[in-house]
């Protein structure tokens, strides 16, 4: 990721920062073991590996930590939480930092991706991978669409082809108020909370 | 007996020690064992780091210590089972399983040439057999034979009875109670390798080429059941490629949450073992922080200076077997190179941490332990004295020094009465 | 002692296969002893009592035990300290490691284990004909009271543990006050589970309980002139508040301590050259202040840099790793999230060695929201406004780490044991003598040091010696407290870079061996290695030729010279190795069981075959602490080697005199073996340099041998552990095949 000329300049404001949210304390406690980069399934695609977003925050390397993919690639699927030696819940610290980098104005393609993803889960209960994808694309702008049309081209016509990739939506859940009630909840809840 | 004596409970490098050096400074000494021999797991190590110097020879100097002092008197096969009383006055009972074979061994041997029953190896980590009566290990003391109750086939075979010429041999011999009065106790009962099939993500006891330091210490051993080849276990063949793995199961908030201290220099250590045997070889050492205290650190820039040895920072993840041919895959980031790599290695060294035996076994009178089960001194019992790697882990140097400091605690815990 | 012997044989576990049995009662009958008898289970009951039998009614007292290993059954020939017995080992050492002789082997004079065993006897004889019963070495009215030197956590720590288990103390302080480092520091790192909260020194407290202690003897602005004597009996000359006092100590604890690592270690951290650079002392004075402020100005400090291994880890200042700083710059860590939570904390580091229970301070510590930062340090800058720049290599995130606008950058210094400062200490030696010690090899000095702490009064000088890198420590694994001078054990941070807890610890430790130390002298008992040991070496002065051998090669510098060179032995400040009786070329050295005379009568009590028979003799002079167990090992692995070896054991190898090679070679044996310990910088000689000495002893024997017509390689010197049994077989027939070469000793006929 860096060659040994850069030098990175550690700055606590940011850090200080991240400190004080939700899951600020256990950012302390990671001890850069690195047990988690290889634990983690998608590091594969990860910018950078969940350990180097903690040192980067310690760095104080807001941008890199905000404009990562990583925060939003991470599925919570809590393996690495389990196998941590310090016991950090690696899912939560991302989960603030997603929501640092939404109120701090860091817009990538993946929070794009997320924002869309949630509206259709909120707005029917269920995802439409046709109207996800399109609603997606707008998002990137014209070029950007067409150019990850081409190179996912080969996943869409298999998704396609196993209707995986409905062009009409899908029907909603049996009630989508309650739904939205549910989630409604939920905001206020964690606004409470936070 | 008088409130003169101390009970050292634990026959290791540290109970042993705090038994002679109580007798020595004047103590009446009572000295429990849970096994058939004196020496606990320093008998199983091959060498000591960092002279390169090997245990039996400091246990032959304390074997001596003992045998010429009058002032201490040893149980083996035995267990404390009631503590009463109080610092000064403690009532002790001690149970004594049977040995199946008496005073009049002679340590000829005659015995394990007839039985045909066997038993699990476990003084060689489980790596080979012994008769059912066998005798521990070579310089096993007291020297004389044993027989594992569970494995042998009693009456109905009687071979070796037959065979002793001298009678030592009583497959009859019943458990024995022993009751003492002592005016201060010192718990040494040490520790045990931390279980490794707890570290399923490594595939211990699952994937044979993966082991424990303490198997390798084994291996390396003349007295081993490899009579000192490190081979591997699949198929017996030259390891050329070996991983250690430090901090299995330790510095961990799943298992160990303490730093078990040694098995930092035990892997620089053990490395100078491959190194010996197989001068070719590509080692690598996983590790987080390198804790090689005080002179040790000579050892480690040593170490450092070998060829074919490298170090990667970064804690593996997972190791995954190669089915085909049994090496193992070894995934971890290399924060040296900030890559993630997977490395194929024919054998890997999981260096395992301590977990104090009083984990499972607690001491039987009232007392404090921390996260990990090391006793804590002091109340709710004055006069029971934690030492060596019951009170916390440490190398074998730093053990006789605590139990050489807890017995000065216990002296005075027998005059202050 | 008017001595009645007996001699019991044992025909079980196999010697009675392997050997004539009556043969070998008729070689005892040879000797002049007045019972022999054989059993076939002699350490059985009938066995013991047969013997305990002769003792009552016969009034035997002298009884020699031919059967297995004293190392086996070892305690069930014990028939009372007023007896003398003696162990043949005809079992590991004979009958299962030579092949069996056959029926005839008698009449055919093939019998050559049974002969081996013979010999054993006729020198089991001879032994225990030349030995008496030693009778300990008491003082008069021997001190117990215990000598602490240094009055910081372990000195204070030493002295309480010893007064509160009721002995007399005398602690010496050369500062006005008690405490030593504990007076500068603020808080100390955890002693204690959870291992998590730091603990006030408590200096005062500490004082107040050493003066409230009737049993201790505080001494501060004091110095020690001169020590002399030695355990029991050591008289210390102590100065203080301008007047000399003497007290009379039975041991020593020394607990000098340490000092932080000189300054010019420092000074490519900035240290001294920049004002915001200071150690972990300068910070322990701050926090004690209440606040952590910028030297430069006064200012707090609010970012915070702490920098590891400063001098420590590095081959070009203090090569070992200092142990304590990591833990130290933990707790600092603290203190600065303490006095401002909004300060900001960052720790460069090589590896966080939090060893053992402080992963849970690690732990602690990084609850403060501490950086840590791995790498080296490749720079400090000074900014304008007194502000510093750190940069380092970056592990972590790879490339390089820079902190900027730095307050304080605080170095984690490491340690010197103050045995370390002062000249080499080089023995004198007249311009001859230095000529003959340019000719002959000698075994390497002590490295002493006149650090002018304990001014030892003895012949060796006046310091502990010290090890690597000035630390008096011991360098056994297995024996922490083994010193090399009696009745002294060095504790805390002197001995080794350490950390508080475990120099509370070590000092705790070191105290309960002093008290060993004092009443093992009272009774008239060595201590370790060969601790109760009776007998000691007497001096027969009339026939010293003042060589000074045995006072320049005693491993612990017991011997003091007076003005004429005559040898002052101090038999409580002496271990019974018994290197003295080696050295010494009159043979006025001996022990009351064990002496020059008794081992050359050994040498001279076997049966010697003449040339013609093709009978080799092999003497072997084996360490009772490694060979001797490898030997008995190789028995009991039924390991076979030839039957021409007649195994002494001794001692130590360091006992070796040179008159028995002369006597072995002028009785004809063929070859003499020294087994002896490991020797060199990883010795594991438990006398220090025994071994060593005897490998001198040895080269200069080859002179002697040339002139007497024979060929040096008869007489080898090879190091054994007693992990090496295995190749006890190789060993010994080797040297048989080499000998065999070489023709019999052509002495033999003579």
């Amino acid at each position: 990721m860096s060659g040994a000329e850069t030098v990175r300049k550690y700055d606590p404001e940011f850090t200080k920062k991240v400190y004080q949210m939700d899951n600020g304390k256990w950012v302390k406690m990671c001890m850069q073991c690195g047990i988690c980069p290889t634990t983690c399934t998608l590091r594969g695609i990860m910018d950078h590996s969940p350990r180097q977003i903690i040192q980067l925050i310690r760095a104080g390397d807001k941008e890199q930590v905000l404009q990562s993919n990583t925060i939003w690639m991470c599925t919570s699927c809590y393996t690495c939480s389990c196998r941590c030696p310090r016991g950090v819940p690696m899912m939560d610290i991302m989960h603030d930092l997603r929501h640092l980098a939404e109120e701090e104005g860091y817009i990538t393609n993946q929070s794009h991706m997320a924002q869309v993803y949630y509206n259709d889960v909120a707005k029917r209960g269920r995802i439409w991978e046709g109207g996800l994808t399109l609603k997606y694309s707008l998002k990137l702008g014209v070029g950007n669409a067409l150019k990850l049309a081409r190179e996912m081209q080969d996943v869409g016509m298999e998704m396609f082809k196993h209707k995986r990739l409905p062009i009409f939506p899908p029907k909603g859940v049996k009630n989508p108020a309650k739904l939205r009630a549910v989630l409604q909840k939920a905001a206020a809840l964690a606004k409470e909370e936070g | 007996m008088g409130n003169k004596s101390v009970l050292v409970v634990g026959g290791g490098m540290s109970g042993i020690s705090a038994a002679v050096e109580a007798a020595e400074a004047g103590c009446e000494v009572y000295l429990v064992e849970k096994n058939s021999y004196l020496g606990g797991r320093v008998a199983q190590i091959n060498q000591y780091f960092p002279k390169m110097c090997p245990p039996n020879c400091g246990l032959e100097i304390n074997f001596q210590r003992i045998k010429k002092n009058p002032n201490i008197h040893f149980f083996t096969l035995a267990e404390v089972e009631k503590i009463s009383g109080q610092e000064g006055n403690f009532d002790v009972t001690i149970k004594l399983k049977p040995r199946y074979v008496n005073e009049n061994c002679t340590g000829c041997g005659k015995c394990t040439e007839v039985c045909p029953a066997e038993r699990d190896d476990e003084f060689n980590c489980g790596i080979g057999k012994t008769k059912a009566i066998y005798l521990a290990h070579p310089f096993a003391f007291p020297m004389k034979y044993v027989i594992d109750a569970a494995a042998c086939q009693g009456d109905s075979c009687g071979k070796c009875v037959e065979a002793c010429e001298y009678k030592a041999i009583d497959l009859n011999m019943e458990p024995q109670t022993v009751n003492i009065n002592v005016g201060a106790i010192i718990w040494a009962t040490g520790w045990k390798p931390y279980d490794i099939t707890k570290l399923s993500n490594y595939g211990g006891g699952r994937f044979k080429n993966v082991i424990t330091n303490l198997s390798l210490e084994r291996m390396a051993a003349l007295t081993g059941p490899t009579e000192g080849k490190i081979l591997r276990p699949s198929d017996g063949k030259e390891p050329q490629n070996i991983a250690f793995v430090q901090c299995a199961g330790s510095r961990d908030e799943n298992h160990l949450k303490t730093c078990s201290s040694v098995c930092c220099m035990a892997t620089l250590k053990q490395v100078n073992y491959v190194r010996e045997q197989y001068p070719d070889a590509n080692i690598t050492i996983y590790f987080m922080d390198i804790r090689a205290m005080g002179k040790h650190e000579d050892y480690y820039q040593k170490v450092l200076e070998e060829q074919n040895v490298k170090l990667i920072k970064g804690k593996p993840s997972e190791i995954k077997e190669n089915p085909e041919n049994n090496n193992l895959l070894v995934l971890a980031e290399n924060q040296f190179t900030q890559e993630v790599e997977t490395l194929e290695y024919d054998l890997v060294v999981l260096a395992t941490g301590m977990e104090p035996a009083t984990a499972s076994d607690k001491v039987p009178a009232e007392l404090n332990y921390d996260v990990d089960g090391f006793v804590i001194d002091g109340p709710p019992t004055p006069g029971i004295y934690a030492a060596g790697c019951t009170r916390k882990p440490g190398d074998v140097a730093t053990s006789v020094q605590d139990a050489t400091a807890a017995v000065l605690k216990a002296i005075q815990s027998t005059v202050r009465r | 002692m008017d001595k009645k012997y007996g001699v019991y044989i044992c025909s079980g576990c196999g010697i009675g296969d392997a050997m004539d049995i009556d043969t070998l009662v008729e070689a005892a009958e040879e000797n002049n002893i007045q019972a022999c008898k054989t059993s076939p289970f002699l350490c059985g009951k009938e066995g013991v009592e047969m013997i305990k039998k002769d003792i009552e009614e016969e009034g035997i007292n002298t009884i020699i035990i031919a059967a297995c290993s004293g190392r086996v059954n070892y305690d069930v020939f014990d028939f009372g300290n007023d007896k003398i017995v003696e162990r043949v080992n005809i079992r590991e050492q004979v009958a299962w490691v030579h092949e069996p002789d056959g029926p005839d082997a008698v009449d055919e004079e093939e019998d050559h284990t049974g002969r081996h065993a013979q010999d054993l006897i006729h020198m089991a004889y001879a032994k225990v004909k030349s030995m008496e019963l030693p009778e300990p070495y008491k003082i008069e009215d021997p001190s117990k009271t215990i000598l602490v030197v240094g009055g910081g956590l372990t000195g204070i720590t030493a002295a309480l543990e010893s007064a509160n288990a009721g002995y007399k103390t005398v602690l010496v302080e050369k500062e006005d006050k008690l405490g030593g480092w504990l007076n500068k520091v603020y808080k100390m790192t955890p002693l204690r589970a959870p291992y998590t909260d730091l603990e006030d020194p408590k200096v005062e407290e500490k004082v107040k309980e050493l003066e409230d202690n009737p049993n201790v003897t505080v001494y501060t602005s004091a110095k020690i002139k001169k020590i002399a004597g030695g355990p029991g009996m050591f008289d210390a000359t102590i100065e203080a508040s301008g007047s000399e006092v003497t007290e009379r100590v039975g041991a020593i604890v020394l607990a000098a301590g340490s000092i932080p690592v000189k300054d010019e270690y420092l000074t490519h951290l900035g240290y001294g050259k920049y004002k915001n650079v200071v150690t972990h002392a300068e910070v322990e004075e701050m926090a004690k202040n209440g606040k952590i402020v910028r030297p430069s100005d006064g200012q707090e400090a609010k970012k915070i840099a702490f920098i590891q291994c400063a001098g420590s880890r590095d081959p070009e200042r203090l090569p070992y790793c200092s142990a304590a700083c990591c833990v130290e710059s933990l707790k600092q860590a603290i203190y600065v999230n303490e006095l401002n939570s909004e300060a900001m904390t960052y720790i460069f580091y090589k590896d966080i060695r939090a060893a053992g229970t402080y992963e849970h301070f690690y732990k602690k510590v990084q609850e403060t929201g501490a950086v840590f930062i791995k790498g080296e340090i490749t720079g400090i800058k000074e900014a304008d406004d007194g502000t510093l720049t750190v940069e380092s290599e970056d592990v972590l995130l790879g490339g390089k780490a820079s902190v900027e606008g730095v307050d304080l950058v605080v170095l984690a210094t490491g340690m010197t044991p103050r045995t370390a400062f002062g000249q080499e200490v080089e023995l004198e030696i007249s311009d001859d003598e230095a000529a003959a010690a340019a000719e002959e090899e000698k075994a390497p000095a002590d490295n002493i040091i006149a650090s002018d702490i304990l001014n030892l009064d003895y012949r060796q000088g006046p310091e502990l010696p010290t090890l690597k890198y000035g630390f008096p420590d011991s360098h056994f694994i297995c024996f922490p407290y083994e010193t090399r001078r009696t009745g002294i054990y060095a504790a805390g941070s002197v001995r080794a870079p350490m950390d508080m807890a475990k120099a509370v610890t070590d000092a705790t430790g070191a105290a309960l061996k002093a008290i060993q130390c004092v009443e093992s002298t009272a009774r008239g008992a060595a201590v370790h290695p060969r601790s109760g040991d009776l007998s000691y070496p007497e001096f027969n002065l009339n026939r010293c030729t003042q060589c000074k051998r045995c006072t320049e090669e005693c491993p612990f510098g017991a011997i003091n010279e007076d003005e004429k060179t005559n040898p002052l032995p101090n038999p409580t400040r002496c271990r019974r190795c018994g290197t003295c009786m080696g050295a010494c070329p009159e043979r006025i050295i001996s022990f009351k069981n064990y002496s020059v005379p008794m081992i050359g009568n050994m040498i001279k009590a076997i049966e010697m075959p003449e040339e013609d028979e093709e009978k080799p003799r092999i003497l072997v002079f084996a360490c009772e602490n490694d060979a001797i167990p490898a030997l008995d090992m190789a028995g009991i692995n039924r390991l076979k080697y030839n039957p021409w070896v007649r195994v002494i054991p001794v001692r130590c190898l360091g006992s070796l005199n040179l008159v028995w090679i002369a006597d072995a070679m002028s009785e004809g044996y063929d070859g003499v073996l020294l087994m002896g310990c490991k020797h060199g910088e990883d010795y594991q000689c438990h006398f220090i340099k025994g071994s060593e000495l005897a490998e001198i002893r040895l080269s200069k024997v080859s002179e002697t041998l040339d002139r007497l017509g024979l060929e040096s390689e008869r007489v080898k010197a090879i190091e054994v552990n007693i992990m090496d049994y295995k190749k006890i077989p190789q060993i010994l027939d080797e040297f048989a095949e080499e000998l065999e070469e070489l023709g019999p000793n052509p002495m033999k006929d003579f």
